[in-house]
């Protein structure tokens, strides 16, 4: 992970200077900060950059093959390499940004479509802040009244830091501060532009846009099979718009009666089914909230089909409905028209609420964590700051409602049927968890983008609402850090369980990064529909493509593939770990001490290694047994197991 | 190390009682050894039995439960899983089985009954079956084994009567007892005189000892003083000291009346750039300082640097040891809960309950004040005095710290072993007063030790792969510390020690030596048994647990066995040099001063030192100093001087590891302190522990093709056994670095030995495996000749031993010394960074 060009040109100058220098703290912190900006895709001008750099060779380090890692390493050059179609908008000197870890600094400040790009070139090496305008979340201008006639603007960033800048005040105020500019570019969609994504035209040799189909995806889990049918029912997303075209049902509910069921849950998302156990049948299924209201309604049809989820089981005779929401909120969606199934209209099933707070008691929570940790640590206090967030205390809410799922379905070989309000935040949250712990395909880097595709972009977490791509209105109550805290559950089963996941940190780092840089189309708009009449596969490129295409960059080379192995977490807080390497990630200071990374990749060569010798040694044995037909000739030839090296 | 001569013993069940004989006889004999595998200890009689009991796996374990048979000794509850393969009765006694634990070890049992939990006492009756019994342990181990309901109720309630009765609450006379009934028996005994201290670790127990780490050091200038031979000069101080050569040991005499317990300055470890470090006692003040004793002080004080000095003052920024007790003793009830309650602290209070219990507070400003002494030792050519009021605890911790971050010998398990023996065993920490053994000591009781083992694992968990040794063996040491059996930790200091070795005549034999039997056993009280050092893992651990308590691949480039003393290349050290000689200044909170009362001879204006020139201190060198320590505290900051910052770039064995002090960064020791939390198995699933790993796979085929190929062809005997111990280690190596309490894959799967392939190879090599297994290159006894190191493992090599990082290390050192320089390059990209 530690492989940015300007570290290595640091370790290579360390050893001449030992005296610490300013700069040298600047520059680790950029690559640091820089991670994000690191793992860009090529650029069409990455051959110039290497032509203009040639006489830094010791640096450029970079296997031509690997697509990342294109940091502009050429210093006398102030601008960023561009990607395809990015255009340079605006450019500033003299612009002073203020870091909380090193201090102030001035340098040139670019603007395009794309980025807003910080060159400080006072620094040996140069400094340098490279930010996707996507994560911006606002821009403040500061008190414009400084002695000096400086104005400062503030840009508060959805990944967990603040950054100042101040420039001088304009001599010519008909010209826009680069900050109107910036403010322009970076909500695009409140100021009528087109978001980047549907600009950038990166071609790579892997196609994201194809990693996922549903009826695949579903012949994998074994359906149709006798109990599961696949529906075209909301084939023109008739029957719920916020739903995929493909679903499974049971078979023996015809789609006349769907659209019934549709009627009694909110917004038409009925129970589909999630996932099927292999070998008992038990099945996760999803839907939203039934439209109970104040008079206790009930619908005959949905009794009846969630009786039929109940039936395609035939190891269990009871039904788990395990709601999301705390109690309380459960009854006080009565209000409002919801609710929740009543044991008496749903005999046999069996009600559980699992005290998952709402989308606003996580911004909240997030929110806090981010004064804890950004941009000063209070060392004396720290734990019971943490503690203070919340933050680890919803997770484990999470993961603990998602490993009663999983224990439910795996050892208690019932059925489950979870929801939430509107089923598309928490309930992913949970059947994606869960699933993630029962099928270990998913915890493969291709499954796990299934798993996101299937369950949370086609079933219609709604990304657009939820993290306002492109759009400038920051207070948006519908903005919530849902899908950063399934990312979080899934690094905790990561630390829990180091051997069974199939790719590493940096890839659920990167994930979340192209969460917010809109560079790619894979998390733009609220649901299937919306991305088809967006047109978004044509339009953009996946971010799988971009992962599909450096896949050594993202695995993880502990991984074991023991298919059927379930993963129970320990959900206890003594058990979680706040994850520094994403909320920290900022401040130089956290900076892991070890390239970790790189010590896994010896050991896997290790692995490897030790593979061609049992093979080698495997060969010699038939040689010569072989040849020498001498005694034992019972004991021996012990079939091999093959063993699988993830190379 | 074994003995060549094996005395082999017969397990012997001595049948005290009526009740034990009829046990014995109704299975306990020959045929039943195989059906339930107990091997006991030479005059180890087995109590009480238990059949169907299943017990809980921790996680790092692999989780789940595990079926077997239960016992209790007189000496240990032991589990004996149900499918584990047959003891070897000629092997050595191991005193401890994987799932054993002591009875010395249990500090409460508790059972759990169908709808209540009850603390079980010698005295208490139970009205109900136990389903669960629940051993808590001193170590924070906590053990609970289940009893099926096929289990006759007479034997779970015997067993428990039996566990509660003998497990002994600490008194004087139950540690004798408890030591007695492990070691008492006389085959045990002599198998313990027979036994031959461990050659790759230095004792500090002779003159040689300390000759050869001054050597090791590249010390020059100091020689290894025996004024203190007869424990006359000071009592707590070890026999041997080391002090400069221009000291006479008349002159150095006068000293010792002027330090607290006669704790007077001595060296304790030079850095590689020249500086070094040395520790003493706070002066007494209350006697008249003669102007010949300063003089020798004052050489004392200033080494052979002659030119400055900086005394480190502990006390101040350092928790005391009530302080750590307090902390600890929090942290124990944190993570245990309330054992007899069951109650424990609610998830959403726990990380601001285990911030108030200060613990992580404590580990963090250890690491803080070791890393500035790192610091300024980086700088070069000055001497580092830690002072503290009695020299046997905050600077045991602080010094061996930093000798942890500064010396990669360290790092491996025998210079791990070889500091704690320099700094701790031998330098006179109060163990035996600290642990309380006897429990008769509350006052003094402070875990000093485990404080200093926290912050080793700090160290660890940052750097993982520049340590040799691994927190397995942190853990191992971590628990045997509780286990009152080892004279390291039964007396506080070397004079005791000695003391009761002279009782008992000389057991351990030293090294290479062979014990001549001038005094058969009967010579020594049979209520006193030889008691062993720690440090012989091979009677406490099996095999597969000692492997894991080093690394497979050693991480960093092959290091260098001798330190280069003079090693200077620091440009700092000219500035330092230039100054004056002679200044002292003293390092506290991060800031240096010249107090005048520093020296206390030096403070009053009519001390005789009143026209010395060394009286003003020079206050040019504090900036320089300030740089430092600067430099130190930007450290902390991007690593930027670590050179571990640039992957590839080259490693200077040297930097010390400077640890990240932030919150966020000091971890707590979760293998450790939560190991036993109950609740942390609530969703364990059994399948888990029973698939090898690959890499573990693969090395068994490996070794299976090996035997397989030596039968066919007439390959040397030798390579199969040396590949033994390495596969193993690689697996635990790959878990050791995801650094990370729960493993989906453990290494630890008892049950896949009980797989008839996994039979172990012939006993020929049995034997044969104890010579032709070499030390780890990186942990070589430095006074030995690189060379000879290659000779003994190329002997055993035909190529299939190289099969593995670990021992192509090996296979590079052969190459002529001019390739030296060079073997980080061959080696380093792939083993170092």
């Amino acid at each position: 992970m530690e492989k940015s060009g300007s570290i290595d040109s640091l370790g290579s100058k360390r050893s001449s200077s030992r005296q610490p220098s300013v700069d040298s703290l600047s520059s680790t912190s950029t690559s640091r900060s820089d991670r994000s900006a690191q793992a860009k895709p090529p650029s069409a001008m990455s051959s110039d950059s290497v032509a203009t750099s040639a006489e830094l060779s010791p640096e450029l380090r970079v296997k031509p093959k690997t697509l990342a890692k294109q940091v502009p390493r050429d210093s006398d050059k102030e601008e960023p390499q561009l990607l395809p179609n990015e255009t340079v908008q605006d450019m500033a000197q003299d612009v002073t940004y203020f870091c909380p870890f090193i201090g102030a600094m001035r340098g040139t400040v670019t603007v395009t479509n794309y980025r807003l790009f910080f060159k400080c070139m006072d620094r040996e090496p140069a400094f340098v802040l490279d930010l996707p305008l996507g994560v911006v979340s606002r821009v403040e201008k500061i008190g414009s009244a400084s002695s000096r006639g400086d104005v400062s603007y503030g840009l508060v960033c959805k990944d967990m830091r603040n950054l100042r800048f101040a420039h001088k005040q304009m001599d010519d105020t008909l010209r826009k501060s680069i900050f109107e500019v910036l403010m322009k570019f970076a909500f695009p969609v409140s100021n009528g532009l087109q978001i980047f994504a549907f600009e950038y035209g990166q071609v790579f040799p892997e196609n994201g846009w194809k990693v996922y189909d549903a009826v695949s995806e579903y012949k994998r889990q074994g359906i149709p099979n006798e109990s599961w049918r696949i529906t075209k029912v909301n084939d023109h997303y008739e029957v719920c718009d916020t739903y995929p075209s493909t679903l499974a049902v049971p078979v023996n509910i015809p789609d006349e009666e769907l659209k019934r069921v549709s009627a009694f849950r909110a917004k038409g998302r009925i129970p589909v089914l999630s996932w099927i156990h292999p070998e008992s049948q038990a099945t996760v299924t999803r839907c939203s909230q039934p439209m109970v209201g104040v008079n206790g309604k009930r619908s005959k049809e949905d009794e009846k089909y969630l009786q039929a989820i109940m039936d395609a089981n035939a190891q269990s005779h009871k039904l788990f409905i395990f709601d999301a929401r705390p109690s309380v909120n459960a009854a006080a969606n009565k209000m409002k028209g919801g609710g929740y199934e009543s044991e008496d209209a749903y005999q046999n099933a069996e009600l559980v609420f699992l005290d998952i707070h709402n989308i606003h008691v996580m911004r909240e929570s997030l929110r806090k964590l981010k004064d804890v940790v950004y941009p000063n640590i209070e060392d004396s206090h720290w734990l019971s700051n943490l503690e203070s967030t919340h933050w680890l205390e919803h997770i484990k809410l999470i993961l603990a409602g998602a490993l009663r799922i999983a224990d439910k379905v795996e050892s208690g070989k019932t059925s489950v049927v979870v929801h939430c309000s509107d089923g598309w935040d928490r309930t992913g949250q949970l059947t994606s968890l869960s699933m993630l712990m029962l099928d270990g395909y998913y915890r493969t880097i291709r499954g796990f983008e299934v798993l996101l595709e299937k369950e949370w972009l086609s079933f219609g977490h709604r990304f657009q609402l939820r993290i306002g791509h492109g759009d400038k209105n920051h207070t948006d109550a519908d903005r919530s850090p849902v899908f950063i805290q399934f990312i979080d559950c899934v690094w905790q089963l990561t630390r829990q369980f180091p051997a069974a996941f199939e790719f590493n940190e940096y890839f659920l780092v990167t994930i979340l990064d192209h969460l917010y840089s809109c560079l790619f189309g894979t998390f733009l708009c609220n649901s299937e529909q919306q991305r088809l009449k967006e047109e978004i596969p044509k339009r953009t490129v996946s971010l799988w493509s971009y992962i599909n295409s450096q896949l050594e960059e993202f695995t993880n080379p502990l991984y074991v593939n023991y298919s059927n192995h379930v993963l129970f977490p320990v959900v206890s807080l003594r058990h979680l770990e706040l994850w520094v390497g994403y909320y920290i990630r900022w401040n130089p200071r956290m900076r892991p001490q070890e390239p970790v990374h790189q010590r896994y990749k010896e050991l896997l060569a290790k692995r490897a290694e030790l593979q061609k010798r049992v093979d080698e040694l495997q060969r010699e044995v038939t040689n010569r047994s072989a040849s020498s037909s001498s005694e034992r000739a019972g004991s021996p030839t012990r079939s091999i197991t093959p063993v699988q090296t993830f190379v | 190390m074994l003995t060549g001569s094996k005395t082999t013993f017969k397990v012997r069940q001595m049948l005290p009682d009526i009740k034990e004989r009829m046990l014995s006889q109704s299975g306990v004999n020959a045929r039943s050894r195989d059906v339930f595998g107990l091997r006991c200890l030479p005059g180890e009689c087995v109590l009480q039995r238990a059949v169907m009991v299943r017990k809980k796996l921790t996680a790092r374990e692999g989780r789940g439960w595990l079926s077997g048979t239960l016992f209790c000794t007189h000496f240990r509850v032991a589990f004996v899983p149900q499918d584990s393969p047959r003891p070897d009765d000629n092997a050595d006694p191991v005193l401890l089985g994987d799932h054993d634990v002591a009875l010395a070890s249990i500090e409460k049992v508790v059972v759990v009954g169908p709808n209540r939990t009850k603390l079980v006492t010698p005295n208490s009756s139970l009205k109900f079956t136990p389903e669960e019994l629940v051993l808590y342990c001193r170590d924070l181990r906590v053990i609970c084994f289940l009893f099926d309901r096929l289990t006759p109720d007479a034997q779970v309630l015997e067993i428990t009567y039996t566990i509660a009765k003998t497990y002994q609450p600490p008194k004087p006379g139950s540690v004798l007892s408890f030591q007695n009934a492990a070691l008492g028996s006389v085959e045990m005994k002599q198998f313990l005189s027979n036994r031959r201290r461990n050659a790759h670790m230095n004792w500090y127990e002779s003159v040689s000892d300390w000759e050869q780490e001054l050597e090791r050091c590249g010390a020059m200038g100091w020689r290894v003083s025996s004024v203190n031979d007869r424990f006359e000069m000071s009592t707590s101080l070890s026999r041997f000291i080391v002090v400069p050569h221009k000291v006479l040991d008349t002159e150095l005499k006068k000293s010792f009346a002027h330090f607290n317990e006669g704790r007077i300055p001595r060296w304790c470890w030079r850095h590689p750039r020249g500086s070094d470090l040395l520790r003493m006692a706070s002066f007494q003040n209350n006697i008249y300082h003669e102007k010949d004793d300063i003089r020798n002080l004052e050489m004392i004080l200033f080494g052979c640097q002659s030119s400055l000095c900086v005394v480190v003052e502990l006390a101040e920024e350092l928790p005391s040891p009530a302080d750590i007790q307090l902390a600890h003793s929090r942290l124990r009830a944190l993570c245990l809960g309330d054992i007899s309650t069951s109650v424990s602290v609610p998830d959403d209070k726990w990380l601001s309950t285990l911030e108030s219990t200060h613990w992580l507070d404590y580990t963090r400003s250890c690491l803080k004040k070791a890393s500035e002494v790192a610091c300024l030792l980086r700088g070069g050519h000055l001497t580092v005095a830690l002072q503290e009021a009695d020299d046997r605890d905050m600077s045991c911790v602080v010094s061996s710290l930093v000798q942890v971050m500064c010396d990669p010998h360290c790092r491996t398990q025998h210079g791990f072993q070889s500091l704690v023996q320099k700094e701790w065993v031998m330098a006179g920490h109060r163990f035996y007063s600290r642990v309380n053994y006897h429990r008769d000591n509350d006052k003094e009781e402070a875990p000093v030790f485990l404080l200093f083992l926290d912050c080793v694992w700090q160290l660890l968990s940052q750097y993982p792969s520049r340590f040799q040794l691994t927190d397995d063996f942190l853990l191992a040491l971590h628990d045997s510390i509780h286990l009152p059996l080892f004279s390291s930790f039964l007396a506080n200091c070397q004079r005791e020690r000695c003391k009761r070795s002279q009782n008992l005549g000389q057991s351990y034999t030293p090294v290479n030596g062979w014990r001549d039997m001038l005094h058969p056993d009967s010579s020594s009280d049979p209520s006193d048994p030889p008691l062993p050092p720690v440090w012989d893992w091979d009677l406490q651990y099996s095999k597969h647990r000692r492997d894991r308590f080093t690394q497979p691949v050693p991480p960093v480039p092959p290091l260098q066995p001798l330190l280069n003393g003079n090693l200077n290349t620091n440009p700092d050290t000219h500035r330092l040099t230039d100054t004056l000689p002679g200044s002292v200044f003293l390092l506290s909170r991060g800031t240096f001063s010249c107090p005048a009362n520093l020296l206390p001879w030096r403070s009053t204006s009519s001390g005789p030192y009143k026209k010395s020139h060394r009286r003003a201190a020079s206050s040019e060198n504090v900036p320089g100093l300030e740089r430092l320590l600067k430099a130190w505290a930007l450290t902390e900051f991007p690593q930027a001087l670590t050179s571990t910052s640039g992957p590839q770039g080259p490693l200077d064995p040297y930097e010390p590891l400077l640890p990240l002090l932030m919150g966020p960064c000091m971890g707590l020791w979760r293998e450790c302190y939560l190991r036993g939390a109950l609740h942390a198995q609530a969703f364990s699933h059994p399948i888990s522990a029973n698939h090898p790993h690959p890499v573990e796979r693969l090395a068994q085929e490996v070794q299976q093709l090996k035997d397989k190929l030596a039968q066919v062809s007439t390959g040397t005997d030798r390579s199969p056994s040396t590949k033994t111990a390495e596969p193993r280690r690689t697996d635990a190596n790959l878990n050791q670095n995801t650094n990370n309490g729960t493993f989906l894959f453990p290494a630890a799967r008892p049950q896949s030995k009980a797989a008839p392939r996994m039979t172990p190879p012939p006993t020929s090599t049995t034997t044969n495996h104890q010579t032709s297994r070499g030390p780890p290159p990186a942990s070589a006894p430095p006074s030995r000749p690189v060379r000879r190191d290659n000779g003994g493992s190329s002997s055993s090599g035909n190529k299939h031993t190289f099969l593995f990082g670990h021992s192509s290390v090996t296979e590079a050192r052969t190459y002529p010394a001019p390739n030296n320089a060079k073997l980080p390059k061959s080696n380093g990209p792939s083993l170092a960074s």
